[in-house]
């Protein structure tokens, strides 16, 4: 509880992610298959950081190792000074809903829940008050605020990936965590969305992980990390410690 | 590809598939109701025809109020021709402390002329075929009677004057046919002890028929001589008279099994076709890939035949077997109602319920298996070029007039069956809008409460379609058990408290004139309250306004009395009551003088033996029947009685409710004949009963097929839940409040539905109560309290089983979810 508090206090220095020998192995009809292999790195409060490489390179399943998804089968991952595997799917959700926030491929939005409502589902879960007043301040950061009361079967796919922003930094975030966010938007959209993110991003001071395959997306991060057959190959930057090969672009 | 190993393989790899084995259930449940239901009208087919020949125990009977003229029966015996004579009179029979109403029928030597009597020595030994009835002195009782009056045999029975021997059970009556659901149970005694009995007086009710049997020309012969002597209380009743009767217990009997086994096919249907809907969209994918392999559309389209042919047989099976027991305990509910003693049941009725579940499955489940042959091979490539087309209306229309044709057919009635299906879509879609309106209102519920309201909340608008289905499928299935478990009771009980108390319970008829002094005083020593003995004639209603009646069995013989003043329970609508030394008027009851189209200022004419007068109508009585008081249709003004031959009827509420209070009345005045109305209207709740408990194991069907209704809709939406459900985790939603969420999403479901349910029974209820029975109902907690408690065990019971792996799934789920 103390260092929790200790770390808010000093979040722009402090480390807020922290993977040590990662790995994640599943059992496979022939053999086990080694998905992530020995993954070090460390992340402080609000740097920037992108996860590139191949298709099937494993940089969805490391994020969500990392954000508390799923647990590691080797190594430790420390998420805003708390080891993640010795925590319990229940206790990791408590983690995630005031300190995590998340922004996907394809949106995720409750179908039948109004952009309204979907932000303040998610400052519920956070156990925040004032939900609908700050629900309506989010919406309005991404350009929303005519939009409150729409289904997201009423928005283009860009307008629901905002809302999913807003639902994002809503419960004011220590870490934000995207997963091939611009993927299934085209090219301007993709971009417009991509500068909202990163805005959004500085004006709150949270740390970001960014998985993507795209280059232009990876370069106005910080870090880029490079995963290749579930080893990481590439570190652009002198702090990550582990194995630094050569900067991967 | 060999489309049998294909069927078996989809069948094989898919057999542990939710939606294959809810498609099962539904067919089973279906063929399961139907089984039931003609397993057990073949049963009682098949009683009654083998009846049909003897259900006379006679080829021809004279049937009449007095006892048929000597000169028929010598005409009868010249022709040759076998006689034998009956008399049937309802009357409490006395028995140790013990006092019942029973129907007594009495015969001469050599009943009955056709089939035989069996009796046994004792309750349920084994019985034994006789020639003969019994002897002067003696009574067979029929097991029901032995019960009722709590004998051990051999015991005595005091049948008005006479005191008999009680020998034997009569366990088997020929003639039984059309009285199956007789309501006092039977006693058979000679026809020289009833004479002597002195029961039979004018007002007795008693009725008499002459036996005929012979060869079929004598019997033709004696037919048409005799019809040319019948007077209007006379009646010939041939052998297809009494077919026609059996076969309309028997109709009534379907009727009312075939509507609750329809109500459980209709939502069979529901289920079945929800999940074909849904097995057809799991497959599309492999049916893609095959058909890029080579597989042809006719071997998919006969795959899929094939396959829903495998669960048919299935179904068929486990539904007969189903079905078989259930037919049991329909039997053993009815017991002693209409049926009695049945052949064995047999296995032909099962091939009828198999061809249904072929067209069931034809009608429900292959339209959406067939459209599985059009899924394009390049779905492989590009799901979206897998457009499912809607089928085409007609085809579908068609394959459900199909599969409804046959309960419609079980049904025996078109008309019947139209109306029961358009009262089911009705009172489906006044459910399914109260249930939208309701949903309509949790959505402002959604924007004031917190994040597992929100959540669940947000589930039930989003199936908002499935969910009024569930609730409608099973509210109504709920609703028609509780209207049978709890509203049917409450119902009976409450009418009977509506009554007033000293409504009277007990009748004597057949009271001399002489006796009407001391018979009133004995009967208020006694403690009967509400006393009225009031003088009864029988007359035949000539003429009216000098027009011969319109033929109406209430025209013919009437029941005539007379009075000074107006009964109570009665109402003046037109014209005025007698006034106080009035003479020559008449006054009629409402609903006769309707009937019989008669109007204030007729004059009737009547005759009465050799007697012929008349009487000008001067006013119309309505009469409250309910009131249990004895009332005529036709009232006379005293002057009538001092020419008319004429006895006395009385009635009467006896305090302590224990018939052998009578007894001393019944020693002393051996020619009155003791009705007791409150063993009648409890025989009445007893067959009532009966016959709903025969029912609600057909509905118990209908129940299953509303819960395979309520799995099949969340089979069907399971994927979608998984994915909510990973998401809010991902959020950082727990496990609780998932769980809290899943709980608003049933709990406000089964809300709806015990609403529904509840609602609905009740308001029935209320009608029944307002339209039969003429009083106000008023549902008890219980019914609520029952209602809401299933509602709640089976939507949160099936939400439960449905959603478990919703609540393992683990929220990384929500990253590779496209
Ligand atoms: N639970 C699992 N079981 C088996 N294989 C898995 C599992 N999770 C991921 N994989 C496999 O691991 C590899 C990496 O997947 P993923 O992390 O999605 O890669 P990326 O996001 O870089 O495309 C893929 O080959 C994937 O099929
Ligand atoms: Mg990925």
């Amino acid at each position: 509880m103390i260092t929790a508090i200790m770390e808010r206090m000093h979040a722009p220095e402090k480390l807020i992610l922290d993977c040590r020998h990662v790995g994640f192995r599943v059992d496979a009809p022939d053999g086990e298959l080694v998905i992530l292999d020995d993954i070090s790195f460390q992340l402080n409060g609000s740097e920037t950081l992108a996860i590139v490489g191949a298709s099937g390179s494993g940089k969805t399943t490391l994020l969500g190792l990392l954000a508390g998804l799923d647990r590691p089968t080797r190594g430790e991952v420390w998420l805003a000074g708390q080891q993640l595997n010795q925590l319990d799917e229940n206790e990791r959700a408590r983690l995630r809903r005031q300190r995590v926030g998340f922004v996907f491929q394809s949106f995720h939005l409750l179908p039948s829940l109004t952009a309204l409502d979907n932000v303040i589902l998610a400052i519920e879960i956070a156990g925040m008050d004032r939900a609908g007043e700050r629900a309506r301040q989010a919406l309005a950061q991404v350009g929303l605020d005519q939009r409150l009361r729409h289904y997201p079967r009423q928005l283009s796919g860009g307008e629901q990936q905002r809302v999913a922003i807003a639902r994002a930094f809503a419960i004011e975030p220590d870490i934000l965590f995207a997963d091939e966010p611009t993927g299934n938007l085209d090219r301007s959209t993709g971009e417009r969305i991509a500068s909202l993110l990163f805005d959004l991003n500085r004006q709150h001071g949270t740390a970001l992980v960014l998985v993507t395959h795209d280059p232009h997306l990876a370069e106005r991060c910080q870090r880029v990390l490079t995963l290749d057959g579930g080893r990481l190959v590439g570190a652009d930057d002198a702090q990550a410690k582990p194995i630094a090969a050569t900067a991967s672009l | 590809m060999n489309p049998i190993t294909l069927s078996l393989k989809l069948l094989g790899r898919q057999g542990q598939s939710m939606p294959l084995v809810m498609l099962l259930a539904g067919l089973a449940v279906a063929t399961a109701a139907l089984s039931a239901v003609s397993l057990f009208t073949d049963r009682v087919g098949r009683a009654m025809e083998r009846q049909a020949s003897e259900a006379l125990a006679a080829d021809l009977i004279v049937a009449g109020r007095e006892r048929v003229p000597v000169e028929f029966v010598d005409q009868a015996r010249s022709m040759g021709l076998e006689t034998a004579e009956l008399v049937l009179v309802s009357t409490v029979i006395f028995a140790g402390d013990e006092s019942n109403l029973i129907d007594v029928k009495a015969a001469t030597d050599g009943y009955p002329l056709r089939g035989r009597l069996q009796v046994s020595p004792e309750l349920g030994a084994d019985d034994r075929e006789v020639e003969q009835g019994p002897r002067p002195g003696e009574a067979w009782l029929e097991p029901r009677a032995v019960r009722t009056l709590d004998l051990e045999l051999p015991a005595t029975v005091e049948l008005g004057r006479r005191t008999l021997d009680a020998s034997q059970v009569l366990t088997w009556e020929p003639d039984r046919g059309g009285s199956r659901f007789m309501l006092a149970p039977r006693m058979l005694v000679h026809f020289d002890d009833l004479m002597a009995a002195d029961l039979l007086g004018p007002g007795s009710r008693a009725r008499f028929r002459l036996l005929i049997a012979g060869s079929e020309r004598s019997v033709a012969e004696f037919g048409s001589w005799v019809s040319d002597r019948l007077d209007d209380n006379q009646a010939l009743i041939t052998v297809a008279d009494a077919e026609d009767q059996t076969g309309q217990a028997l109709t009534q009997a379907r009727r009312f099994l075939g509507i609750a086994a329809l109500t459980a096919v209709i939502l069979a249907a529901v289920a079945i076709l929800l999940t074909a809907l849904r097995y057809q969209r799991s497959q599309r994918d492999l049916i893609a890939l095959l058909k890029c392999f080579g597989a042809s559309t006719t071997q998919v389209g006969l795959a899929m035949v094939l396959v829903l042919a495998w669960l048919v047989l299935i179904a068929v099976a486990v539904g007969g077997a189903a079905g078989w027991l259930a037919q049991e305990s329909i039997v053993r509910a009815l017991a002693e109602a209409p049926v009695g003693e049945l052949p064995p049941a047999r296995l032909l009725p099962l091939l009828g319920s198999a061809v249904f579940t072929v067209l069931l499955a034809a009608g429900f489940a292959l339209p959406p298996l067939m459209s599985l042959r059009r899924v394009p091979p390049m779905r492989i490539l590009n799901r979206a070029m897998d457009r499912m087309r809607t089928p085409w209306l007609l085809s579908w229309g068609l394959a459900i007039a199909g599969a409804l044709a046959i309960p419609v057919l079980q049904l025996g009635d078109l008309r019947l069956a139209v109306i029961v299906l358009g009262a089911c879509l009705v009172l489906a879609l006044a459910l399914a809008l109260t249930g939208w309106l309701a949903m309509l209102g949790t959505r402002t519920l959604a924007t004031r409460a917190g994040p597992s309201w929100r959540f669940g909340l947000a589930g039930l608008q989003r199936r908002r379609a499935g969910g009024i289905l569930q609730i409608t499928a099973l509210g109504l299935a709920l609703m028609a058990l509780l209207l049978l478990l709890v509203v049917r009771g409450e119902l009976m009980s409450q009418w009977q408290s509506s009554l007033p108390p000293d409504t009277p319970d007990h009748f004597l008829v057949n009271i001399q004139p002489d006796q009407v002094e001391a018979v009133g005083e004995r009967l208020t020593s006694i403690g009967a309250r509400n006393l009225q003995i009031r003088p009864m004639a029988n007359a035949n209603l000539l003429r009216v306004s000098g027009q011969r009646p319109p033929d109406d069995r209430m025209a013919g013989q009437v029941n005539i009395s007379w009075i000074d003043e107006l009964p109570p329970a009665n109402e003046i609508v037109a014209g005025e009551f007698f006034a106080p030394g009035a003479t020559g008027e008449v006054s009629l009851a409402e609903m006769w003088a309707e009937r019989l189209g008669v109007e204030l200022g007729d004059e009737l004419t009547f005759e009465s033996g050799a007697l012929e007068f008349s009487a000008r109508v001067t006013s119309i009585r309505r009469v409250d029947w309910n009131s249990f008081n004895v009332n005529f249709f036709i009232l006379l003004t005293p002057d009538a009685g001092q020419v008319l031959p004429h006895q006395h009827i009385a009635s009467f509420y006896l305090a302590d409710g224990d018939g052998s209070v009578l007894r001393p009345l019944n020693r002393e005045f051996p020619n009155i004949s003791i009705l007791d109305i409150g063993a009648l209207i409890q025989r009445v709740q007893e067959i009532i009963d009966q016959v709903s408990n025969a029912a609600q194991v057909v509905f118990f069907f209908t129940l299953i097929a509303g819960l395979v209704v309520l799995l099949a809709a969340i089979e069907a939406t399971r994927d979608e839940r998984r994915h909510e459900s990973a998401l809010i985790r991902t959020l950082g939603a727990d496990n609780g409040l998932v769980r809290r969420g899943i709980l608003v999403e049933y709990g406000v479901m089964a809300l709806i539905a015990g609403l529904l349910a509840t609602g609905g029974a009740a308001v029935t209820g209320w009608l029944m109560a307002r339209e039969l029975f003429n009083f106000a109902y008023q549902p008890t907690p219980i019914l609520f309290a029952l209602g809401f408690v299933a509602a709640f065990i089976l939507v949160l019971g099936s939400g439960w089983i449905g959603n478990r792996s919703v609540l393992a799934t683990p929220p990384v789920r929500i990253l590779r979810a496209g």
